[in-house]
């Protein structure tokens, strides 16, 4: 039950990390952005490729790969994403959904469709209760937690993080004070991309990086962000942490029903949650 | 100072104001009048560039408007406070004033002394959260923070509705002491403090300005503003 319980957290730390960018996408630009699946895949892959010619210094090498999808998000955000700024959701469905696709099959003509897999770089596990804890996975979970504090600190407490808290709620409010909503915001989408970058990182040694991984986690991503109230920040880490938990214990005792389950559990959701009226 | 010539402007195909023109002089408290759906809250939105006009033209000090973003004349001068008393509602009342310090380019401290001298008691609520204020207090922040870097024309949106009377007085007061030194224009439905503090009147229905009272005498006696309203 142990391992099922570090599992559940892993799965939801990695979702946590990979939906943060998501949620604030959503939250603040009301833009579906289907680009980060392809972000969170090149970045593994990058990761990759630098871990190869870098000595296997994982570290360096995730150094590296976040550094080097900064430019890349930042020319998503730039010529995509800014150009969907208070259009339909149609649009900004199909744009990025475009970009996800071309990024994927460029990464499948560069790479191969083969996937790859990752060491883990502890290697070390913690004997608990007759088995044995891999300590990485017990780092991620604690990595997450120190996400959710980092990013609750810096909402709480840097102007920037005022300013996207404040355009969640009334974007047109921060513009009428002479706010940049938009320069805020490519802070913003520059950040929630680096860290689905690092999500995907961290996420290789579990499994194996593959072209279509960003396709994978982007659908249980936009289930936690259903779950967990679009554009709220803790929302977004309790359901995260939920539904990596729903999908570890349905995993244990029927795994084929695994990530349905999250699904499940999001229409559930929805059909409980209590309206708004209007 | 404003001038608003011939303005056509909606949402989307739905056209709401109709060949709008309105003047605001220098330290001038212009308020706009009429029931509900006149196009009020549309010109406010259209002059601070929420909403992009379909004709006209908008000229502040003899320079047109169009295309300027609402930050661009939000940094001109310009602010709107709007009708739903929207704060921040998550941050803290300092925080409130601290994005419109910033905004507007001026510290900290200088916004909130501004706002605390309008209204003292802002510094009790300073660190709670803005959205546990009640309406008056809300209303009295988002001035507060209208304020931020010394504005030349406030475009704010019915400002007691639905507030109790002694909360109206201070929101009364707090217009009062601003009127010397900033311009507005003010929707406003309340005709007893249209009456107190008007310079010149507007009224609007169905999307056009149908009367303009330009004389402050006649407004202390006036009963005509009723058959608007």
């Amino acid at each position: 039950m142990i391992q099922t319980v570090v599992y559940g957290l892993t799965i939801g730390a990695i979702l946590y990390f990979f939906s943060v960018g998501l949620a604030l996408t959503f939250g603040t630009m009301h833009i579906i952005n289907f680009a980060h699946g392809m972000v969170y895949t090149l970045g593994v892959y990058l990761f990759i490729t630098f871990l190869q010619a870098l000595g296997e210094s994982f570290l360096l090498a995730l150094v590296a790969s976040l550094l080097a999808m900064l430019p890349v998000a930042w020319v998503i955000e730039r010529f995509v994403i800014r150009r969907l700024y208070g259009e339909s959701l149609d649009y900004a469905i199909i744009a990025t959904y475009g970009v996800l696709l071309i990024g994927t099959d460029a990464i499948k003509m560069i790479w191969g469709t083969t996937p790859h897999p990752v060491n883990d770089p502890i290697g070390i596990a913690l004997p608990l209760a007759g088995m044995d804890l891999p300590l990485y996975r017990v780092g991620i979970v604690l990595s997450a937690f120190a996400l959710y504090g980092a990013l609750r600190a810096f909402f709480k407490r840097s102007l920037v993080g005022k300013v996207v808290v404040a355009a969640l709620e009334d974007a047109e409010g921060v513009r009428c004070l002479g706010i940049d909503v938009n320069r805020h915001f490519s802070i913003i989408f520059v950040l929630g991309s680096a860290l689905a970058v690092l999500g995907g990182v961290l996420y290789a040694p579990i499994s194996t990086a593959d072209p279509y991984m960003g396709f994978h986690i982007l659908l249980l991503a936009f289930a936690v962000v259903i779950v967990g109230g679009m554009g709220n920040l803790n929302g977004t880490f309790l359901a995260a942490l939920a539904l990596g938990m729903v999908m570890a214990v349905t995993g244990r005792f029927w795994s084929q029903a695994a990530n349905a389950m999250v699904f499940v559990v999001m229409a559930l959701v929805i059909l409980l949650r209590p309206r708004e009226a209007h | 100072m404003l001038e608003v010539l011939r303005l056509d402007a909606g949402y989307g195909p739905a056209r709401v104001l109709h060949e709008v023109d309105l003047v605001v002089r220098p330290g001038e408290m212009v308020f706009v009048v009429g029931r509900n759906g006149a196009g009020k809250t549309t010109l406010l939105k259209t002059i601070a560039g929420l909403l992009a006009p379909a004709a006209g033209e908008i000229r502040f000090e003899g320079r047109s408007l169009a295309g300027l973003t609402p930050e661009r004349r939000a940094r001109m001068g310009f602010r709107y406070v709007n009708q739903e008393k929207r704060v921040f509602s998550r941050l803290s009342v300092r925080a409130n004033i601290e994005l419109a310090a910033r905004g507007a380019g001026e510290p900290f401290d200088a916004a909130w002394r501004r706002a605390v001298a309008l209204y003292p008691k802002l510094e009790e609520f300073r660190a709670l959260p803005a959205g546990r204020l009640s309406g008056g207090q809300r209303e009295i922040l988002l001035i507060g923070r209208a304020l931020a870097g010394e504005p030349r024309l406030l475009l704010i949106d019915e400002p007691t509705e639905g507030l109790a009377a002694i909360v109206i007085e201070d929101i009364l007061r707090i217009l009062e002491r601003m009127r010397q030194s900033v311009s507005a224009i003010i929707v406003e439905q309340n005709l007893a403090v249209v009456r107190r503090l008007a310079d010149r009147i507007y009224v609007m229905k169905e999307g056009r300005i149908v009367h303009e009272i330009a004389d402050p005498r006649q407004l202390a006696a006036s009963e005509q503003l009723e058959c608007f309203l």
